[in-house]
């Protein structure tokens, strides 16, 4: 940021990360220019998610004293649509396909997912056979009609789809990826017959070859459409009805931000929204904390995460699969076709629903009492034992300080959901029983973990784990214990990570456009409108977003392959290069970039698939004023109270901090509880602490 | 980090740590591929040796057949190049049904991978390439008909190709840019796979694989054999008549156990035939070694150590043994009909771990051609599985890869590569047999011709005879139909389309499994209710009035 502001820059400086979780809604208000943070954590209300969202943001803003006009942007990223395909409580939605192609959504790739387990349950479809219709037409290979669109099915269709009272509906035609007008006019003749119904094309959602995994992405998206939609427009109507006048952001999958137009048309891009964001807040405190190669950890009250992080650059994936039939397998769930940090999900969250299984043994997970009714401790009315509970009996949780004592913990129900379901079962006490549930989820989560690092061949040992969510911390030292991890971070405002990654990210975009063509024969003229275009639009998007245009910067990239191939490699282009028709540095690019990925090129002819641009703006300059924050006195606070916690085999009296109160250069030898308000941190006995000048706590095992 | 004697927490870490890097190299491999089969279909394998020759581990898409074909592959190419003869960047091809996947059309390669100097491991890969020259058909007589049959031979040397075998395939096959493409796509794989190899052994203080391959082996053998101790001594049969060509033919089965160890002998079945269905013992073993592990012990990692206690026979000369120079090019015709022969013999002390027969031998279909730009000869394949049998705990998936585990390819993609237009690709209703759990419904496919030239339709398929059996109670799945232009053509042989003309498949569909008595009321209602079961078939096969 330039030192010299007027007076309206100064006013601008101020922006919103609101970030949904399956329990909480986390909002963080950020002054770029004083530095100054204000978190603020509040129960996800499921019945309308956005209430939760306008009472944490008026929250803040009266906090501060300011008014929503003076937000330079509202950056929101959230886990609905995930856990709308996973609990599968998206809207009744029908399919509408070629004539011939009902069953393609349910045929899927045709492969066992694991070779030797001949009992394997395969993904079951979105949409049920009765709801998958067919109308007679067809686009061929290159794109062209073959067999015109037959109103008359479209209109059987519509109606059949009318009688069956679905909410959404999602239209897959084949080859229309290449030419969308089949689709389209199905459309038009739904929003016709259909007004309040969603819709979803596959042309919009997923224009790539292959017909099943673009039906499965494009019903995923109708499956939580309707919902997602809605939710946008009445938070950006109460937003606005606040006095807020800037584009509304959302946070995709891979950690970029569209605007809420973009994002209400495909939400099914927004699976992974809040997660990505967790990890670009990963990537912020390991660099402040001086890590690179990072193990960002993220447990939340729904789901937990791990993402690497090797040398400050998250893992990213062109896949993704959500929804799957077997935990940890991959192709036992719904694919997509997305842009996405690479992350898996490994546990339940602290709502995991813990019983005792046919087996006579300890389950935990992989449901989740969310946030609605939420742990029996919440007083909500759900009966069964979640993880949560187990940690407050154990003391890792304190019924009055949670959420800072806003919300009071019912640590009797608690204990009589243990007893009756899980200590009275297995015959063994109360506080046993929660110990083991403790033991079991975190023992899961670290197998995971650790599997997901081998699989992509690194050694996880040498990585240190930045724990993050409402109930990272709890479990992140037992949990880095059994992965041999020697290294923690627990960031300030860890509780809230995810929306402070939301606030640390640039604000960016990334615009594609499919322009098949050999090498050889490329029309750079065309090409070269065909860039400028893409330049325009993102200028209008950065404009939009309150980012000046001269501090953006402009990458483009051409996503290439040698003939014959199925997969493109993205290679680096100049604008200028492109308007000069210079073939060879385009081919040149190419080959490095081969080379970089299949250590080898080949001598064949290439061909150019489509162009990308990445807008990317100005660094946040959060990093800096977090590294800033710290203040002096290495003195370690007196502990603001003691209370019984479960250390190696009995409660021990354990002092509990006040995390506001550690000052950069204080160390604190386990056991301890640190509490902020979104979050405990739990330091076993054999554990110690210390603060970093960014208040970072580093936490290391003792010798 | 120390080299002494690995403890259970770390050889856990470092195994899972070795399957993934061959997870991500296969990857490399299909990701870097110039055609279909490898990157959609997955009709490949990718597998790591120790130093001695022992399977290690292989990619999670390794089909069954490759990744159980690949150790006799190895040995073999160790017996024409002992490991003195091998040097840093060599990789070794062959095609060689007999040590190979039984017919010409997959291509192995075994790469050594050294470490200062040092022998330490081989990479080894198989992929299927849909030409290999000369003329398979349904009709040929013997292997030379069948296509190029590369011998055992070095086509990279020290890091440089041989242009010599380069140019020999060149020249033989129809399509070379796609068959050199996927194996140079492997190359880029094996030097991944060094890398990942070397990285690993360093960061793990490994000196060699040898220690950690005693350990796997060792393991794995312990963890197979205490599964088939458990298994009560005794010999079980099982045999059955298939379709053949011109007659039907048997295939019969034995499996002895006798302690931990088990035998399998396929004493019985028919003698060879000189229509190209036969299978090479070698591939045999594999789907005999595959079945017998999804069996009896599923969880445990596949290795040399798994298949020791497992031995496998088949008479020289038989169906399931052929000899030199049988035609072999339809080799799963018969080899796939191994798997369900020995879950026929084992059902009647496993009843709940058998499944019932699936819509398989797997069928395709070649379609040969010029393109209409350019007048370009193609031949390019398509793979339809058929339904799944039902298993012991519930239906049978439509349409599932068994025992085979090869994807479809998108039609789209096949529709860019082919004058061909797929008109059809659904579910056929009453098509699982019944049974307290249903087989798995089979699919239909109508390909119709837009191309100005002929193109030469060559299928080879089984199950329309005999349908795919059910288990223990259950009823039989559907058999399989080929059409052309409505008229049945017959499953074994070629045809000549024009444009306009249309051609129908219909696999078979899954055999059911106990008795349909015991099927839920609600469960068939839910047929009903998505058309896989028609109202007349619920009330025919289980008695059902809505």
């Amino acid at each position: 940021m330039t030192a010299d502001r007027g007076p309206r820059d100064e006013v601008a400086s101020w922006r919103v990360g609101v970030d949904i979780g399956g329990t909480f809604t986390d909002v963080v208000l950020w002054d770029a220019q004083s530095g100054r943070m204000i978190l603020e954590k509040l129960l996800t209300t499921p019945d309308d998610p956005s209430r939760a969202v306008l009472d944490g943001v008026e929250r803040v803003l009266r906090e501060v004293g300011i008014a929503a006009d003076q937000l330079s942007s509202v950056i929101h990223g959230t886990t609905l649509v995930a856990n709308a395909l996973i609990e599968r409580k998206g809207v009744s939605t029908g399919l509408i396909t070629t004539a011939g192609f009902r069953d393609v959504l349910e045929i899927g790739r045709e492969w066992r997912y694991d070779q030797f387990n001949l009992d394997i349950e395969m993904p079951r479809p979105l949409v049920p056979r009765s709801l998958r219709l067919e109308v007679t037409e067809r686009i061929d290979a290159g794109g062209s009609v073959l067999t015109p669109l037959d109103n008359q099915d479209v209109v059987g269709a519509v109606g059949a789809l009318r009688e069956a009272g679905v909410a959404s509906v999602a239209v897959c035609l084949l080859h229309a990826y290449l030419n969308p007008d089949h689709e389209r006019a199905v459309a038009e003749a739904l929003r016709r017959d259909l007004p309040d119904i969603a819709v979803s094309l596959s042309s919009d959602v997923s224009p790539e070859l292959g017909e099943y995994e673009r039906t499965s992405t494009t019903v995923a998206n109708a499956y939580v459409h309707p919902i997602f939609r809605d939710y946008v427009a009445r938070l950006i109507e109460a937003l606005q009805g606040m006095g807020y006048r800037r584009d509304f952001l959302l946070v995709l999958s891979d950690g970029r931000c569209v605007r809420a137009d973009v994002a209400q048309r495909y939400p099914i891009r927004l699976v992974q929204s809040g997660p990505a964001a967790g990890a670009e807040a990963a990537r912020l405190f390991g660099e402040l904390a001086g890590f690179d190669d990072l193990l960002c950890f993220d447990m939340g009250g729904t789901t937990a995460k791990a993402c690497l992080i090797p040398d400050g650059e998250p893992e990213r994936a062109v896949r993704f699969e959500v929804a799957r039939e077997t935990r940890f397998a991959e192709g036992s769930g719904l694919p997509l076709q997305i842009p996405a940090i690479d992350m898996i999900e490994i546990g339940a969250g602290g709502g995991s629903i813990a019983r005792v299984d046919r087996r006579g043994l300890l389950q935990v997970g992989p449901d989740s009492a969310g946030a609605d009714p939420g742990p029996v401790c919440y007083g909500q009315g759900n009966q069964l034992p979640t993880v949560t509970d187990c940690d407050l009996l154990l003391g890792y949780l304190d019924e009055a300080s949670f959420l800072g004592g806003r919300m009071r913990l019912d640590r009797a129900a608690a204990e009589r959901a243990v007893g009756e379901h899980l200590a009275g079962p297995l015959g063994i006490g109360v506080v046993e029983a929660a110990w083991g549930v403790h033991e079991t989820v975190t023992a899961n989560m670290a197998q995971a973990a650790t599997i997901h690092a081998i699989e992509r061949a690194l050694d996880v040992t040498r990585f240190a784990m930045l724990a993050i969510g409402g109930a990272g911390p709890v479990h992140a030292c037992a949990m880095a214990r059994k992965m041999n991890i020697g290294r923690l971070v627990c960031p300030t405002g860890a509780g809230v990570a995810s929306a402070i990654g939301m606030l640390a990210s640039s604000i960016s975009f990334e615009i594609a456009r499919a322009a098949p063509s050999s090498i050889d024969a490329l029309d750079f003229a065309r090409a070269t409108a065909l860039l400028e275009g893409m330049d325009a639009e993102a200028s209008a998007l950065v404009a939009g977003a309150g980012v000046e245009a001269d501090l953006v910067s402009r990458r483009f990239s051409a996503m290439m392959r040698y003939r014959g191939q199925g997969y493109e490699i993205e290679a680096p282009v100049a604008l200028d290069a492109v308007r000069q028709g210079d073939r060879a540095a385009l081919l040149e690019s190419f080959s490095q970039a081969y080379r970089g990925r299949y250590g080898r090129s080949e001598e064949m002819p290439v061909e150019l698939l489509s162009w990308r641009l990445a807008v990317v703006g100005p660094r946040s300059s959060l990093a800096e004023t977090l590294a800033e924050r710290g203040g002096e006195g290495a003195e370690v606070p007196a502990p603001g109270g003691h209370r019984p916690v479960w250390f190696d085999d009995r409660f021990i009296e354990t002092p509990v901090y006040d995390r506001g109160q550690l000052m950069p250069g204080a160390r604190i030898n386990g056991p301890a509880i640190i509490e902020e308000v979104e979050s405990t941190l739990v330091v076993p006995t054999e554990f110690a602490l210390s603060v970093d000048r960014a208040l970072n706590l580093i936490l290391t095992p003792v010798a | 980090m120390s080299s002494g004697a690995l403890s259970p927490v770390r050889l856990g870490l470092i195994w899972r740590r070795l399957d993934g890097i061959v997870d991500q190299v296969s990857e490399t491999f299909v990701r870097a591929a110039f055609s279909v089969v490898v990157r959609d279909n997955y009709d490949m394998a990718f597998s790591l040796f120790d130093a001695q020759g022992r399977q290690l581990t292989q990619s999670k898409r390794s089909i069954p057949s490759f990744m159980g074909t690949l150790p006799r592959t190895l040995q073999a190419v160790l017996e024409r190049f002992p490991t003195e003869q091998l040097k840093p960047g060599d990789t070794i091809i062959s095609n060689d049904p007999w040590i190979g996947t039984g017919h010409l059309n997959d291509i192995s390669m075994v790469h050594p991978i050294f470490r200062d100097d040092r022998l330490i491991a081989f990479a080894a890969s198989t992929a299927h390439t849909v030409d290999i020259g000369g003329a398979p058909s349904p009709t040929a007589r013997d292997r030379f008909e069948e296509g190029l049959c590369i011998p055992i031979c070095k086509i990279v040397e020290a890091g440089r190709e041989s242009p010599a075998v380069i140019d020999f395939l060149s020249e033989n096959l129809r399509q070379p840019d796609e068959t050199l493409g996927d194996i140079r796509a492997q190359f880029a794989a094996y030097r991944d796979c060094t890398e990942k190899l070397h990285a690993m052994m360093a960061e793990e203080g490994l000196a060699d694989l040898t220690p950690l391959a005693d350990e796997i082996i060792a393991r794995s053998e312990a963890s197979m054999r205490a599964a088939i101790a458990l298994l009560p001594d005794g010999a079980y049969q099982d045999g059955f008549d298939i379709d053949g060509v011109d007659q039907p033919l048997r295939v019969a089965c034995a499996v002895r156990i006798a302690g931990d160890r088990l035998a399998v002998d396929f004493a019985g079945t028919s003698p060879q035939v000189r229509w190209p269905i036969n299978s090479v013992l070698n591939y045999t073993q594999a789907y005999a070694r595959y079945a017998v592990k999804c069996l009896l012990d599923p969880g445990a990692p596949n290795n040399a150590g798994s298949l020791a206690p497992i031995s496998i026979a088949a008479p020289e000369g038989c169906l399931l043994n052929a000899t030199p120079p049988a035609p072999v090019w339809g080799r799963h015709l018969s080899g796939h009909y191994v798997p369900p022969a020995i879950f026929g013999a084992l059902a009647p002390i496993l009843p709940d771990r058998v499944v019932a027969e699936s819509g398989s031998p797997l069928w395709n279909v070649y379609f040969a051609g010029r393109l209409d730009a350019g007048g370009e000869p193609f031949v390019k394949m398509f793979f339809m599985n058929g339904g799944h049998g039902a298993r012991p705990h519930g239906d049978g998936p439509g349409c599932l890869s068994f025992p085979s585990n090869v994807s479809n390819q998108p039609i789209e993609a096949f529709e860019h590569q082919v004058p061909m237009l797929v008109a059809e690709k659904c579910f056929v209703p009453d098509s699982g047999g019944g049974g307290r759990y249903r087989g798995g419904n089979a699919q239909r496919l109508r390909f119709r011709s837009l191309s100005a030239h002929p193109i030469t339709m060559t299928i080879r398929h089984e199950r329309v005879q005999f349908p795919p059996r059910g288990l223990l109670g259950g009823l039989p799945g559907t058999t399989g139909l080929d059409l052309v232009n409505g008229e049945v053509i017959p499953a074994k042989g070629r045809s000549e389309l024009s444009r306009g003309d249309e051609v129908t498949f219909q696999t078979a569909g899954g055999g059911g499994l106990f008795a349909v008595a015991d099927r839920a009321r609600e469960v068939i209602e839910a047929d009903i209710e998505s058309g896989l079961v028609t109202e007349d078939k619920a009330r025919a096969t289980y008695g059902h009035d809505r």
